[in-house]
């Protein structure tokens, strides 16, 4: 069976013709790029080959169990795709080895890989500041990290020099506890042993590109964002910011490189994990997770300035859509919603809009924001014919915008689980009576229809992740 | 065949007789409350934590100092509007010590600092219980005088939660007496000081605000020192001024983990850093 595509992306890559197009779809292990011309490419990602470990090297000491690695000879899947804002280059995440991916894209939407950089930890979120020459990466263990769009190579030989000095300066294995240390009768047996054992090599190596550790959460984080504002002083640079919202409910805002030491603030208020945060075109955030609301911030003062509910929206969306598969409730109160997406639409009229889409709902919630007035309200709800996975916005002439959506062909609308009994023939779904969208269409679900290399269960935390990041009760204590 | 009385019941029999009327100046035992000394930080637990600083009950930890209601807004210090008064305190706690243990720091400053508010994080649970215990049955043996009204304890993950209970800028002193060491490299996010925390300790400190350690460990004492003199909101304190602070022999005679270490004959190394005032904007 086909598989959905997890991330869109669509462009104008060319400054000279305004209605060509490109579009960019990530399906498991594949990114589908598809021009208005008719061309299309594939890439596949490849599992890196590390170099194969000798028998005789000393290895890490027992304890921690190395997976014997079946699955890692599968591809990695794609979980994350940002296009530059040229429209030059494209900033892919694999998932399953951590790696981040540049391409350059050509007008035509030709993709040629760049670079990979596999990253410590896992990227949850990525985004790209000062003028597209720098990755902002948050990861799931709750670090960001800042790294060249197109390192340079000098850089790499730095490192690599750097690297090899420490290597010789760190040669023999000195324990960091003394026999003075207060320690358990076990810990001191554990000790000795360490003092036998000559030598410990180092497990992981240092990153072999620049890198550069901006901030970090003690949770892991699920969406980051930049923005910049005018300084006070006119002659005064811009002010520059970057959010990071957790898995425990914090959203920080810290200063932007080189003061991303700094914290200004958090915007406090939401009672489960933030999965999502937005800035509208006149500057306010949003964000949305776990909880019923969606929060409106004056986030310059930490301030909460509205809440609004998803829940309700999508409870009258099941009423009023009685046929979609939704999992088995008590009551309406026990319904969970998780925030899978917010999206800002430019508008020319003063008061902003943003597309929110929750996890296993079929449908799309518009909302007007007025925070000034505090009365964001409902605008309208889209039914889909799946389960939305990712969306993207196509400007198509003054202000007004094709919304492209991924749908979830393969599970039943409104279940994150169940299967389809019959089959659609529906992977993009386009908004907005458009001629030009339909053709785009057509062709993405033929190039699709192929077998998925990928395992399942990994993509399945592609898709539907985003709910799985409630805490549980009854953790350890 | 009933064996000897197991841990948890013995445990539950002595946490029972603690709540009759005579036994409320008794101090608790510790032999009761003994708990794994490491705690993952990374792990949910079951928390309670208030959402945001102007949500703390801070009025049921220092009953002394809660805010009348019926008083004018100005005594109330954080965040007036919008917010329960009856949550509310005189002043603002300024003085955390994070992973406060059985609290012996706490107890050996709360006299040193009559009329500042203390506060004793700890994330094991029955630790925790053990100091408020003792809280308790201290105000209780004080009546009379009011002591250790202004010392009190409670269950954190402060990695995660530290800007749940402080505001920006609240706090003129934070402890952190023999944190637990981490020895593997693989586990060193999980030390309580590493850069990126840092930038936490600094929100919630005043500029001029101090930030203590101390530890038995070179290494770690090497790792903190190195964590905190990289990042560009702290500073170290000179040697003399250090030894001038008078937090800084209490911390090193008066910590449980510091009496231990003395006893076995081990090293004490002390740090300790100023916050520094934010730089302007670029």
């Amino acid at each position: 069976m086909a598989v959905p595509f997890q991330c869109v992306q669509a462009c104008r890559p060319d400054p000279q013709d305004h209605s060509s197009w490109v579009l960019l779809a990530a399906s498991g292990p594949r990114i589908y790029s598809c021009h208005s011309s008719g061309a299309t490419s594939v890439w596949s990602s490849q599992k890196i080959s590390e170099p194969p470990v000798h028998a005789d090297e000393p290895q890490e000491p027992p304890g921690k169990k190395v997976k014997l690695s079946k699955q890692a000879e599968e591809p990695p899947n794609v979980s994350k795709l940002v296009v530059t804002s040229d429209y030059q280059h494209l900033v892919a995440v694999t998932a399953e080895d951590k790696c981040l991916r540049v391409f350059r894209l050509d007008l035509t939407g030709r993709l040629e890989p760049l670079s990979e950089r596999p990253m410590p930890k896992r990227p949850c979120a990525v985004t790209l500041i000062e003028n597209d020459a720098t990755i902002l990466c948050a990861d799931k263990f709750g670090d960001v990290y800042a790294l060249p769009l197109v390192p340079s190579p000098t850089d790499a030989d730095d490192i690599f020099v750097a690297a090899q000095e420490k290597k010789e300066t760190s040669a023999s294995f000195v324990p960091t506890a003394t026999p003075l240390t207060v320690h358990s009768g076990r810990n001191r047996k554990a000790l000795e042993d360490q003092l036998k054992q000559k030598l410990q090599p180092k497990t992981k190596g240092p990153l072999k590109f620049k890198h550069d550790l901006l901030l970090g959460h003690v949770s892991m984080l699920t969406d980051i964002l930049y923005a910049e504002i005018a300084g006070e002083k006119a002659e005064a640079k811009p002010r520059t910011y970057i959010f990071t919202a957790d898995r425990d409910e914090h959203i920080r805002i810290s200063r932007g490189p080189p003061q991303s030491h700094i914290i200004e603030g958090f915007c406090q208020g939401h009672r489960e994990f933030v999965s999502k945060l937005c800035l509208t075109g006149s500057g306010d955030l949003i964000s949305g997770g776990g909880d019923d609301d969606l929060i409106v911030w004056d986030w310059l003062n930490s301030r909460m300035l509205e809440k609004i509910s998803i829940k309700q929206p999508v409870l009258d969306f099941f009423k009023a859509h009685p046929q979609h598969a939704r999992p088995p409730q008590e009551s309406e109160g026990d319904l969970k919603v998780a925030v899978s997406g917010i999206w800002a639409i430019p508008s020319s009229s003063s008061r902003d809009s943003v597309l929110v889409t929750c996890e296993g709902v079929p449908a799309l919630f518009l909302f007007k924001i007025d925070s000034e007035k505090k009365v964001s309200s409902l605008q309208q709800t889209l039914p889909l014919v799946g389960n939305p996975l990712d969306l993207t916005l196509l400007e198509s002439g003054q202000s007004t915008e094709v919304i492209i959506v991924s749908i979830d062909h393969t599970r039943e609308p409104g279940s994150t689980t169940m299967l389809r009994q019959k089959e659609v023939n529906v992977i993009l779904e386009q908004l907005n009576d458009q001629a030009q969208g339909d053709g785009l269409l057509g062709r993405e679900v033929e190039v699709a229809n192929a077998e998925n290399p990928g395992k399942q269960a990994a993509l399945q935390d592609i898709f539907y992740g985003i709910e799985n990041l409630r805490k549980r009760a009854g953790a350890e204590d | 065949m009933p064996g000897a009385p197991s841990k948890r019941q013995k445990r539950e029999q002595y946490k029972e007789s603690l709540g009759k009327d005579d036994q409320s100046g008794a101090l608790p035992k510790k032999k009761f409350y003994r708990q794994r000394a490491h705690a993952n930080p990374f792990s949910d637990h079951s928390l309670t934590y208030p959402k945001s600083p102007s949500d703390m009950d801070w009025a049921s930890y220092y009953p002394a100092y809660a805010a009348k209601v019926d008083e004018s807004e100005a005594t109330v210090t954080q965040a007036p509007k919008e917010e329960d008064a009856s949550k509310q305190i005189t002043r603002p706690v300024e003085i955390a010590d994070i992973g406060c243990g059985y609290g012996g720091l706490l107890f050996a400053l709360a006299p040193k600092f009559p009329d500042t508010l203390l506060v004793g994080m700890e994330i094991r649970i029955s630790v925790c219980e053990f100091v408020q215990e003792k809280i308790r049955a201290l105000r209780h043996q004080n009546l009379a005088t009011g002591a250790y009204q202004n010392v009190t304890c409670l269950r954190a993950n402060t990695m995660k939660f530290l800007p749940n209970f402080f505001a920006k800028a609240q706090l003129a002193k934070i402890f952190l007496c023999f944190p637990d060491p981490h020895f593997k490299a693989r586990k060193h996010k999980a030390r309580i000081v590493s850069t990126t925390l840092n930038s936490e300790y600094a929100y919630v400190l005043k500029p001029g605000g101090i930030v203590y350690t101390i530890t038995d460990v070179e290494d770690l004492h090497n790792w903190m020192v190195e964590h905190f003199v990289a990042h560009p909101s702290f500073k170290r304190l000179g040697e003399e001024e250090q030894e001038q602070d008078v937090c800084v022999e209490v911390m090193r005679t008066e910590t449980e983990e510091g009496k231990k270490v003395g006893r076995n004959g081990g090293q004490k190394f002390v740090a300790c850093f100023r916050r520094m005032e934010d730089p302007p904007w670029p």
